[in-house]
């Protein structure tokens, strides 16, 4: 593995002990499109990060490049000080090992059951006792209040159960790095209210470091510690909820605000509209 | 004219590329597969899913067959007043080609379509995705038990498809038809030899690896939305009906 704490290797910045997750001049292309250019975020250590953005500016992309599950063009993306892109899959499997991930629909396996589900990681990577096997789910299955329905099946679960089990799933191996695609989406009131709370008091609880992906701007607002907001591929503001909310940045008030229209504008890029309509040919 | 020639190289490419990606997919499977035999619980799940499961549909469809050739078979003897050959002529035909032939067909058009919805709609719901995370590789832990489940299955399926075909030859020719039962055994046993039961089991390994293959590769590698699992679930029938099809032919000419 390609440590790298405490100094500068070629010029590159060091990583800080004090960043869980760093991403340096971060350049990232799909099919064509540019979805990252130079795209510099820190991920501090023991903390909840809010990563925030219009809907298409890549947060999902941006956890799936600190999972390694995609490798940037340029630039450098170091999880817990070692370069996740110069790792090969035996060295980037054991680095995962460390994180967990809420995914935006929970991500359940179908077939198994609820107890099975968060008993995964734990058969997969683990030779422990049956019972040791049930001690552990049961807890983390208490700890997100569903140790009732572990026997149901993923189907007969509501939406905000399934992102409950889905949580208990990814503390199962007691990662560091906890990251969270989209966590409140399409979740009740009370729902995301459970989630949004367990987000934080498993986060102190566990003393890990949280990464949560949303544009759900007041709810995140209430339990992050720092957040960062993309768009065009770039980090357009950063700092705590307060900070952003003064932000002079337009974009960044648009999205904090919440209003239509602004630099994102409310109309996709179209010809001119009186045009559209009087055109005979009918080119729409 | 050039713009056909265009398109027709165009599809070669995709061809050799899909070609190419099987292939290579192909020996990722058979080098995982030593290590998943290993957990033997997740093949025999999948036995159980994509035989066992199938098991109505082969032996209804292998009674149905059995039972035509039956007809077909004691109609054209008879013309030639040798009805009592029935058991030689009904015998070969399921066990060395449509015993292995129909059976993958089914197997395609059952267990091969589920194997291929199942995995896409994993993709599509990120199931594999999460597998990835959490450091469980798919291919060890979904695709090659999978895989291994139906190499498995098929060849047992042909034989359960061509003991039931030949009881419907039976049925018909004997039961309906008053052919006379000591010769229809006996000229069935003097007929068969070892070599024509080795040429199905071999037709029925072959095309359970070519459609397990298949399928698992279609399922995979299909796009992640409603529209790509559809896709992926009908390329998986038509191109193993026509891999099928193809090795059928080939098997034979080698085998004859």
């Amino acid at each position: 593995m390609n440590h790298q704490h405490g100094g500068a290797a070629g010029g590159k910045p060091a990583a800080s002990p004090d960043n869980v997750a760093e991403l340096h001049g971060v350049d990232y292309s799909i099919d064509g499109k540019q979805v990252f250019r130079g795209l510099d975020i820190e991920i501090r250590r023991g903390e909840v990060t809010a990563i925030m953005g219009p809907s298409g500016t890549g947060k999902t992309t941006l956890l799936r490049l600190i999972t390694g599950q995609l490798r940037p063009d340029t630039g450098r993306v170091l999880v817990d000080g070692t370069d996740v892109a110069g790792l090969g899959l035996r060295e980037i499997y054991a680095l995962r090992r460390k994180m967990g991930m809420l995914f935006q629909n929970g991500a359940l396996l179908t077939d198994l059951d609820v107890f099975e589900n968060v008993a995964f990681p734990l058969r997969e990577h683990a030779r422990l006792p049956e019972r040791l096997v049930r001690n552990l789910v049961l807890t983390k299955l208490h700890a997100v209040g569903l140790r009732g329905a572990a026997e149901l099946r993923p189907q007969q679960l509501s939406g905000g159960m399934a992102r409950r089990v889905a949580l208990a799933r990814a503390i199962v191996m007691d990662p560091d790095i906890l990251l969270y695609d989209e966590p409140f989406a399409g979740l009740d009131p009370i729902s995301m209210g459970v989630v949004l709370r367990l987000i934080r008091s498993l986060n102190d609880a566990l003393g890990i470091s949280s990464i949560v992906v949303t544009h759900d701007v007041r709810e995140i607002s209430q339990i992050a510690d720092a957040s960062y907001i993309l768009s065009g591929g770039q980090v357009v503001a950063r700092g705590t909820p307060a900070e952003l909310r003064d932000h002079p940045s337009p974009i960044v008030h648009q999205f904090m605000e919440g209003l239509a229209d602004g630099p994102v504008t409310f109309h996709y890029p179209a010809p001119d509209y009186w045009q559209q309509l009087l055109d005979r040919e009918g080119s729409a | 004219m050039s713009g056909l020639l265009r398109e027709m190289i165009e599809s070669l490419r995709e061809f050799l590329e899909r070609l190419g990606s099987m292939t290579r997919f192909f020996g990722q499977v058979l080098w995982l597969s030593p290590a998943t035999f290993m957990r033997f619980r997740l093949v025999v799940e999948q036995v159980y899913n994509t035989g066992a499961l199938s098991l109505v549909i082969i032996m209804t469809c292998g009674l149905f067959v059995g039972m035509v050739l039956g007809l077909q078979g004691h109609d054209l003897l008879q013309r030639f007043g040798s009805e009592d050959a029935l058991g030689t002529g009904a015998a070969l035909s399921p066990l060395k080609e449509l015993g292995p032939v129909v059976t993958a067909l089914l197997f395609a058009g059952r267990a091969g379509t589920a194997l291929a919805s199942e995995l896409g709609l994993m993709r599509a719901t990120d199931q594999i995705s999460a597998m990835e995370v959490m450091a469980v590789d798919p291919m060890r832990r979904v695709v090659v038990p999978r895989f291994l489940g139906g190499v498995i299955a098929m060849p047992l399926l042909t034989a359960i498809f061509i003991a039931v075909a030949l009881y419907g030859v039976q049925l018909v020719g004997v039961q309906f038809l008053g052919v006379d039962q000591g010769q229809f055994w006996s000229q069935m046993r003097g007929a068969v030899e070892l070599d024509d039961i080795r040429e199905g089991l071999i037709k029925g390994v072959v095309f359970g690896i070519a459609c397990s293959l298949i399928a698992v590769f279609e399922g995979y590698n299909a796009q992640p939305t409603a529209e790509g699992v559809g896709r992926a679930t009908t390329r998986t029938v038509v191109i193993s009906a026509v891999v099928t099809l193809v090795l059928d032919y080939i098997l034979t000419a080698i085998m004859l």
